[in-house]
């Protein structure tokens, strides 16, 4: 730990300063989306012909691609980071603290991204409010899609309202050295705050992460969002009920890695070496290679159900998976950060945060790869695989490739923006910190072992 | 457990009451309506059983509609459904002759069990959801109607000429690429295909089965669980309660493509970008008789109109539809009951009708394939034996003291093995009347035969054991006629396409089944010589911004 002594002002920097650096950061960012918004403008003009995608079947294309694959790698993101900032409070794992709006605001970001998406892909986004809420009461009962999405809205009001609850609590404490400017947004954010309420969010926030444990695997990642695929005959690729675990397991290694390489830019941009400390990635570090071992382990298992004596369909679909180069590059990268983090937990000297940093890159490239693989490998090896066309060829165009610069830049934005509204490390955090927390004695998070 | 001073509904007492006021508000009794609703939820939950639903609100629909249609206790026991399905049919079970009933019983109910989550049942009060939710479409809802849209295809009589397809094509105004209509040659370890060298691969019988060709011919299956419909998040894929069409509102479809992701037979077509027929040149196309492109464009359904036929505007999902204005009598009365590709199919290998009419073609053929072929064959201009001389030609062609050889000698068309086969359907034929449906040509294709048969026997007696043996009919028996008529037109396999799925297809195949290593060959005639496109994404990639040409993930 550091030595220096973390105090209000520490987690008040982002907000009242304005560096060249955030705005040249800012201004890329911005430049990204725009692009995107450009580009997506071309495609509602042309049609989702300007993309790579095509019909499987006597068309010889892919009906999905890396639109949807995106899309729910995002989700991913999304899911696992209100799992981690539920894991938090609801485990009492005081060491990430700090991190825990960080992850909460992953969430919001992800989600956006997701949204986004959604209407990115869509032909007509023009319909999606009459034809889908529309028909919601009818289709809710049988469209995994519609699954889907409710699952979204809610998550989305969720963590919004877990992290406006929580927010109440600091904006109220540190009104007086935020910056008039948002007046207006403060006074909106703590209406109605008095001190006593502090015990009842504390017990709110703490059901909401609750149920947001609870409901992971059953509903989240590891239920509705694999079962827009999962439960498809038609797709031997998608099938199974391996592929519940597997999301949830790609959903948290996405999210940790995007909380570290988010908790890492705060740190060096704010020098915050005695809030996000070494310890804390260390902890997310092993925590990552806990759930790298378990994807990969879901992935062995999926891939040798196909191949020792499939089913004919499976049986391709798992050997065209794995012979696929890319498949390879993505799971070599994630077993190397594996190997990695294994060893810098059996010898702590080969940790360095850059490393951290390198090892969240890899993983994220990975899952993404993995994502938008799995989501195209369907329509490549499908169950009724007589046409001369199938598989057939997909390659995303300029602008889905864009599409993936647009929403990073959308939760990059949403980062800088947020950091300079609301602080992005709890005063409860630097509170604990400083060991005036009333919880901090029972700190029980459990170690974790290499 | 819910008891009757219990609130039924899981939100509780104060939302039931606002459904009671929305209930009042229908002109019909609310307490049966809500006591109905009620009982429903009972009945999905297995704490009731349908016969009991049933049972207990009889006289009261009685006394409120004045007729109540309930099938047989035994036939409801028998029928284990899921919750909506079960749902669906007890609401049938009130329907009158017109369907009022049924529609006044769902009113009434739709409030309640729409909040109990009974997506079947849905909101029917007056507004613009109205037609969608009733017609809202999940599979169960066709079980109710005795008409299903379907086909019987025979592959062993398609000889790969692709002229559905161009017929589908023209019809529908398709982009290229978009084969609704799709026809295939496929070979595997146990059919070996077409070898380089050879002929054309055609087989000079009317049957291909002596082709090194085996086809496959694709339509839409229109299936009764269809899939695409099930995952469908806007109701835009649906099935039209009055005759089992699974079509798309091109009104609705918000083009996410989870249908075509869903469908086991890949038979979906998005619209990518800007079709190429304009909207207003629908009806110009050809030579049909209609004021405005709506009147091909859009099909009849309960509760008004829908566009689901032709060509799919931008952004929405397409595939084959069985020409549903052809089923509604827009294209003239002639086409109902037939589709563009099967009045196209110059050897007959598509049967397009009702598949649970008895007396349909595609009912006939699939249940008795070798003598509808033997019908078919035997009255089909294609055919070498063109026709079969009507009774009044044979009335005044022969006389009683002809013989068979004699008699043969007057037409130039009758050969021994034609009258052999003549026979033998008359043999086997149940003379079941071909009645005034639609599109009941085999039966009356039949009839036709019989007919001549009995003329031709009030001259030459054909029952003689001489006469059988002179044509070849063994003993004279239905089983030795049955054989016979086998010998001559094959005995194919019936089977429908990926039938583990459990998609209940409407389309039924005669010939051979390819197995799950077929792989699709090169057929007879290539796409290109009919101006079709096989391989739509090579047009698709023309399009797309900053692709990598030969580079695929
Ligand atoms: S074949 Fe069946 S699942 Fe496929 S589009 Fe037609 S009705 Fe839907
Ligand atoms: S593409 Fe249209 S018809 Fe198909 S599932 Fe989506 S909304 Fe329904």
């Amino acid at each position: 730990m550091s030595t220096k002594e973390p105090s209000e002002a520490d987690i008040l920097r982002p907000i009242n300063t304005l560096t060249k650096k955030y705005f040249l950061v800012y201004g890329i960012a911005a430049i990204g989306l725009l692009a995107f918004i450009v580009a997506w403008g071309y495609q509602l003009q042309k049609g989702l012909v300007v993309t790579g995608l095509g019909d499987w079947g006597s068309g010889g294309g892919s009906t999905w691609g890396l639109y949807i694959g995106a899309f729910i790698w995002w989700v991913g993101v999304a899911h696992g980071g209100i799992i981690l900032s539920a894991a938090v409070r609801l485990l009492g794992m005081d060491r990430y603290m700090p991190i825990a709006r960080l992850a909460e605001m992953t969430t919001i970001g992800g989600l956006s991204a997701a949204g986004f998406y959604i209407i990115v892909h869509m032909g007509r986004p023009d319909r999606m409010v009459t034809s889908i809420i529309g028909h919601y009461h009818i289709t809710v009962n049988n469209s995994p899609l519609v699954w889907d999405v409710t699952v979204i809205t809610a998550y989305f009001v969720l963590s919004a309202t877990y992290l406006g609850l929580t927010l109440r609590y600091d904006v109220n404490r540190l009104r007086d050295d935020l910056p008039d400017m948002f007046e207006p947004i403060y006074k909106i954010m703590t209406i109605g705050y008095t001190k006593r309420e502090d015990e009842v969010i504390q017990r709110m926030v703490w059901w909401l992460a609750a149920a947001v444990i609870i409901m992971a695997p059953l509903l989240l990642h590891g239920g509705v969002i694999p079962w827009l695929f999962a439960l498809l005959p038609a797709m031997p690729a998608w099938t199974g009920a391996i592929q519940g675990p597997m999301f949830l397991s790609i959903a948290l290694m996405s999210a940790i890695s995007g909380v570290i390489i988010i908790s890492y830019g705060f740190r060096r941009a704010y020098d915050w070496d005695h809030i996000i400390t070494d310890d804390i990635f260390r902890g997310l570090l092993l925590w990552l290679g806990f759930f790298t071992l378990l994807f990969l382990w879901f992935q062995l298992q999926a891939v040798f159900n196909g191949i020792f004596l499939g089913p004919l369909d499976k049986a391709h679909a798992a050997e065209a998976k794995i012979a696929h180069p890319l498949y390879r590059i993505a799971i070599g990268l994630i077993f190397a950060s594996l190997v990695y983090i294994f060893a810098q937990g059996i010898r702590p000297a080969l940790f360095s945060k850059k490393r951290a940093l390198v090892v969240s890159c890899a993983v994220l490239m990975g899952t993404l790869t993995e994502k938008v693989l799995f989501v195209v490998e369907g329509f490549m090896d499908p169950h009724f695989n007589i046409y001369a066309n199938t598989p057939g060829s997909y390659f995303p165009s300029a602008i889905e490739w864009l599409s993936l610069v647009g929403t990073t830049a959308l939760v990059v934005l949403l980062f800088l923006n947020l950091s300079k509204l609301v602080p992005v490390v709890e005063l409860h955090a630097i509170e604990h910190l400083r060991g005036e927390h009333e919880h901090s004695e029972e700190a029980t998070e459990p170690e974790v072992e290499a | 457990m819910s008891t009757d001073d219990e609130s039924f509904h899981p939100l509780g007492d104060e939302w039931e009451d606002e459904l009671e006021t929305m209930l009042d508000d229908t002109e019909y009794d609310s307490d049966l309506g809500m006591e109905m609703a009620q009982d429903a939820m009972r009945v999905t939950k297995g704490e009731l059983s349908e016969a009991e639903f049933h049972e207990k609100h009889h006289e009261a629909v009685m006394e409120e509609f004045g007729e109540d249609e309930r099938p047989t206790k035994e036939a409801y026991e028998a029928a284990q459904e899921e919750a909506k399905g079960t749902a669906s049919r007890m609401l049938d079970a009130f329907d009158g002759d017109g369907g009022e009933t049924r529609r006044e019983t769902m009113k009434k109910m739709g409030v309640g069990a729409a909040a109990v989550g009974m997506g079947a049942f849905s909101s029917t009060r007056d507004g613009p959801m109205e037609s969608l939710s009733a017609e809202g479409g999940h599979s169960e809802t066709t079980e109710h109607s005795d008409t299903q849209w379907g086909m019987t295809i025979d592959l062993e009589r398609c000889d790969g000429c692709l002229t559905c397809m161009t017929a589908c094509t023209q019809e529908n105004d398709l982009d290229a690429g978009v084969n609704w209509m799709y026809v295939m040659a496929w070979e595997d370890e146990l059919h070996e295909g077409h070898e380089e060298g050879t002929d054309t691969g055609v087989y000079s019988s009317d049957f291909n089965m002596g082709s090194d060709f085996n086809m496959l011919v694709r339509p839409c299956q229109h299936c009764t669980d269809a899939p695409c419909e099930k995952v469908c998040p806007t109701t835009a894929r649906h099935t039209r309660d009055k005759d089992g069409l699974v079509l798309t509102d091109y009104d609705v479809c918000i083009g996410c493509r989870y249908c075509q992701v869903a469908c086991p037979y890949g038979v979906n077509y998005f619209q990518w970008d800007e079709p190429h027929t304009d909207y207003e040149d629908i009806p110009k196309a050809k030579d049909r008789d209609v004021d405005s492109p709506d009147e091909i464009t859009h099909a009849q359904y309960e509760h008004g109109e829908r566009w689901v036929d032709s060509r799919a505007p931008r952004g929405v999902m397409s595939k084959c539809t069985m020409c549903p204005s052809m089923q509604d009598g827009q294209q003239g009365d002639e086409k109902v009951g037939t589709s563009a590709c099967e009045t196209a199919c110059p050897p007959n290998a598509i049967q397009f009708g009702n598949v649970k009419d008895e007396k349909s073609d595609p009912y006939q053929h699939r249940e008795h394939p070798s003598k509808s072929r033997a019908v078919i064959r035997l009255s089909s201009e294609h055919t070498d034996s063109s026709g079969i001389p009507s009774p009044e030609t044979i009335d005044g062609t022969l006389s009683s003291d002809d013989d068979i050889e004699s008699a043969l000698e007057k037409f130039e068309n009758l050969d021994k093995e034609t009258l052999s086969i003549m026979k033998a359907v008359e043999l086997v034929s149940d003379r079941t009347e071909p009645g005034d449906e639609e599109n009941n040509s085999i039966l009356r294709k039949e009839q036709e035969v019989v007919a001549a048969v009995d003329a031709f026997e009030q001259y030459v007696d054909l029952e003689t054991d001489a006469a059988i043996t002179q044509l070849q009919l063994g003993d004279g028996s239905e089983r030795q006629a049955r054989f016979r008529i086998q010998q001559y037109t094959g005995k194919p396999n019936s089977f429908k396409l990926l039938e583990d799925v459990g998609t209940n297809p409407n389309v039924t195949y005669l010939g051979e089944q390819p197995g799950p290593e077929a792989e699709q060959v090169e057929g007879p005639t290539k796409y290109e010589d009919v101006g079709l496109v096989d391989k739509r994404q090579d047009l698709l990639d023309e399009e797309t911004v900053g692709g990598i040409d030969g580079v695929s993930l």
